[in-house]
């Protein structure tokens, strides 16, 4: 990179908690938040979901906004998780932010509530995932750029990506980028409808894996360049040292078996970085307990570390996988895992895949300097980002 | 959009389709046309009928914008992006499988429409169409904005390894309203 | 109608196989794998909501479908014993 692209401020709300504190305590304690669904209205209770366990009408007492039961969940999840951010990075009442945002819900959780026979004009005009974004950026007021990223599974750190590459290229100082995405019964239907869904809590990289769990919540960074972080004395918490996005090119949800998307968009990220594998010590696995996914991931993984593989984990036993907004949410994990030296236990895994990695469950680990965070989506999108600590 | 160094143009609307200012001889009217131009310039893909409407424009226009270009074709490559932009996501896409699942007498959520209710879809069909491995996304906006459509775009070329972007605006919110605005560009 | 020939016609449409008609699928051929439609994945679960929308047979593990996919006979088979509609 040519400028250096420092973080300086994160929020997070998921299954394990309403706030990046919350969050760590729930991965250092090795606390699950998945279990049998509550606030979404489905029949579907066969599978357990990684729900945020906050009502929307408690969302909206948080946020201090009047409850029509017609706010979208995303955007209410959206506002928590900027909020936080703002506050972390000192930028409350700072003008002329921009803001991305990966979703592919939006206001889909509205919709099919009131469709068909209720369905307003205004509920039908918050259902695009733009004006959810638009929203969240309203609700601050001191956003003047909100644009929206919508990748599937990726789009939370392409969004992050395209922050990067934004300041990179000279359009902006600092963007607050990240995802949001609520459970809705629409996408719930279409995961069954693909059997990809466990019915237990899901094992990543176990040999028993038998599917996904979904879930829910919202992730954002604060991402700037060194220039404008000295020049109003941020607090840095990291460095986004390396990114990478590639196509799988195969198929429209499955991976190649040889993981090339993966491979690819990783080695991007390592180039980019300007460092040796040997210098990453955790990679925190797009991991999402599918045979699949887990598989390919874990080809491309030794495809790009060969014999010298770091620390890996999945911390989708924790929260489901929050799709959209997972890239921003596991990026917060690799924060917390840098700020405070540890590695996420991939909680949940017992029996070894002679055609996975061996995750982390227990052990000692060194210093961690550097971890990938992966996340890879539908239609190939395959998305990798290293974070370092800062000033080493 | 600004057209610095945009090497070749499609528009496709309900009526017409231009290529680098030329226009295409269609006869039907409506997403018609998409089968149209399949049926002439393309007809070796039959994976295109599986395609929702936002695909299939997608589809279709890069298709007839890449035979225009007129370099080799199917090799794989890194080094050209594909990103598209527009303001109503998957809707019909969304529209068709939720009538799907709204009837619970008769509810059987069909995993081929599910699939196509994500935006970027589109981008992995172009993508494994032409052996893509470069970047790609799809960004949602609530308006068409110039500025930044182009912003995003400069963003794109920073990696060290792009050096042509197929990109622009691709819309389909129903079978009679969509429209598409692709380009290539190049570094 | 013979039911080989629904189940043809039944293919046909959810997949949206439109360069093919009912007179051009052969009874035992394979309908997936290199000499097959070129069919994958997500054509397999289609089969298996087709299964379900028009005979009521429930198939819960996505691998079942590997053998009762081979071809028409087979799956005209397995319809003739499970069918519940």
């Amino acid at each position: 990179m040519n400028k250096r692209i420092l973080i300086t401020g994160m929020g997070v709300v998921s299954a394990i908690g309403n706030n990046v504190a919350e969050n760590y305590d729930s991965l250092r304690k090795g606390e699950s938040g998945i279990c049998k669904v509550k606030y979404l209205e489905t029949e579907h209770i066969e599978f357990p979901v990684g729900e945020v366990k906050l009502s929307n009408d408690e969302m909206c007492l948080l946020l201090n906004i009047p409850y029509t039961d017609k706010e979208s969940r995303t955007d209410l999840l959206g506002m928590l998780a900027v909020s936080e951010a703002l506050q972390s990075a000192g930028l409350k009442d700072t003008e002329h932010l921009a803001l991305i945002s990966g979703t592919t819900v939006g206001g889909m959780d509205r919709t099919e509530k009131f469709y068909p026979d209720n369905l307003s004009a205004d509920i039908l005009e918050n259902h695009d995932c733009g004006s959810g974004t638009d929203r969240i950026a309203d609700y601050f007021g001191n956003f003047d750029f909100a644009t929206t990223i919508s990748t599937a599974c990726s789009s939370a750190l392409n969004a992050i990506i395209v922050g990067a590459e934004m300041i990179e290229s000279g359009q902006k100082d600092i963007i607050v980028v990240g995802g949001t995405e609520s459970l809705s019964r629409f996408h719930l239907n279409g995961f069954k409808s693909l059997m990809i869904l466990d019915q237990s809590i899901c094992r990543p990289f176990d040999a028993d894996r038998a599917g996904l769990n979904l879930g829910e919540g919202a992730g954002f960074i604060v991402i700037e360049s060194e220039d404008s972080a000295k020049r109003r004395g941020a607090n840095v918490l990291a460095e986004l040292k390396g990114t990478g996005n590639a196509c799988d090119a195969y198929h429209q949800t499955a991976s190649s078996e040889n993981g090339e998307g993966a491979f690819l968009a990783m080695s991007k990220a390592i180039a980019e970085a300007d460092i040796q594998v040997t210098d990453i010590q955790y990679v925190n696995a797009h991991g999402t307990g599918t045979p699949n996914n887990d598989a390919c991931e874990s080809t491309a993984l030794m495809r790009v570390f060969e014999n010298k593989m770091s620390k890996v984990s999945s911390t989708k036993m924790y929260t489901g996988h929050t799709t959209s907004a997972s890239g921003s949410i596991e990026a917060i994990y690799s924060i917390l895992s840098l700020q405070h030296q540890f590695v996420p236990t991939n909680i949940g895994w017992s029996k070894a895949d002679d055609s996975c990695v061996k995750p982390y469950v227990v052990g000692p680990f060194g210093k961690i300097d550097n971890v990938m965070c992966n996340s890879f989506g539908f239609g190939g999108n395959d998305s990798s980002i290293i974070i370092s600590r800062y000033g080493e | 959009m600004n057209m610095k160094k945009a090497v070749h143009k499609i528009t496709i609307t309900t009526t017409e389709v231009v290529v680098d200012g030329k226009p295409l001889d269609v006869t039907c009217l409506g997403s018609n046309i998409f089968t149209e131009l399949y049926r002439k310039y393309v007809n070796d893909y039959p994976k295109y009928f599986k395609m929702d409407i936002l695909c299939k424009l997608g589809f279709i226009a890069t298709e007839l914008l890449l035979q225009t270009e007129g370099k080799v074709r199917f090799e794989p490559c890194e080094d050209r992006a594909v990103v598209f932009f527009n303001r109503s996501s998957s809707l019909h896409a969304d529209k068709s499988f939720e009538s799907n699942i709204c009837n619970r007498e008769s509810f059987y959520p069909s995993p081929a429409m599910f699939v196509y209710t994500l935006p970027n879809i589109v981008t992995g069909e172009i993508a494994i169409r032409n052996k893509y491995y470069g970047e790609t996304n799809f960004i949602v906006i609530e308006k068409r904005d110039e500025d930044v459509l182009e912003n995003i775009i400069d963003g794109v070329f920073t990696d060290n390894m792009t050096t042509s972007v197929v990109t622009g605006w691709l819309e389909a919110e129903s079978e009679e309203e969509f429209n598409a605005e692709i380009y290539i560009i190049e570094k | 109608m013979e039911l080989k020939e629904e189940l043809k016609g039944k293919i046909i449409d959810a997949l949206n196989l439109e360069d093919i008609v009912v007179t051009d699928l052969e009874d035992d051929a394979p309908l997936f794998g290199e000499d097959g439609l070129g069919l994958d994945s997500i054509d397999a679960l289609e089969l298996i909501v087709l299964l379900e929308k028009n005979y009521g047979i429930k198939i819960s593990d996505p691998k079942e479908g590997k053998n009762i996919f081979k071809s028409v006979n087979v799956m005209a088979d397995y319809v003739e014993k499970n069918r519940k509609k």
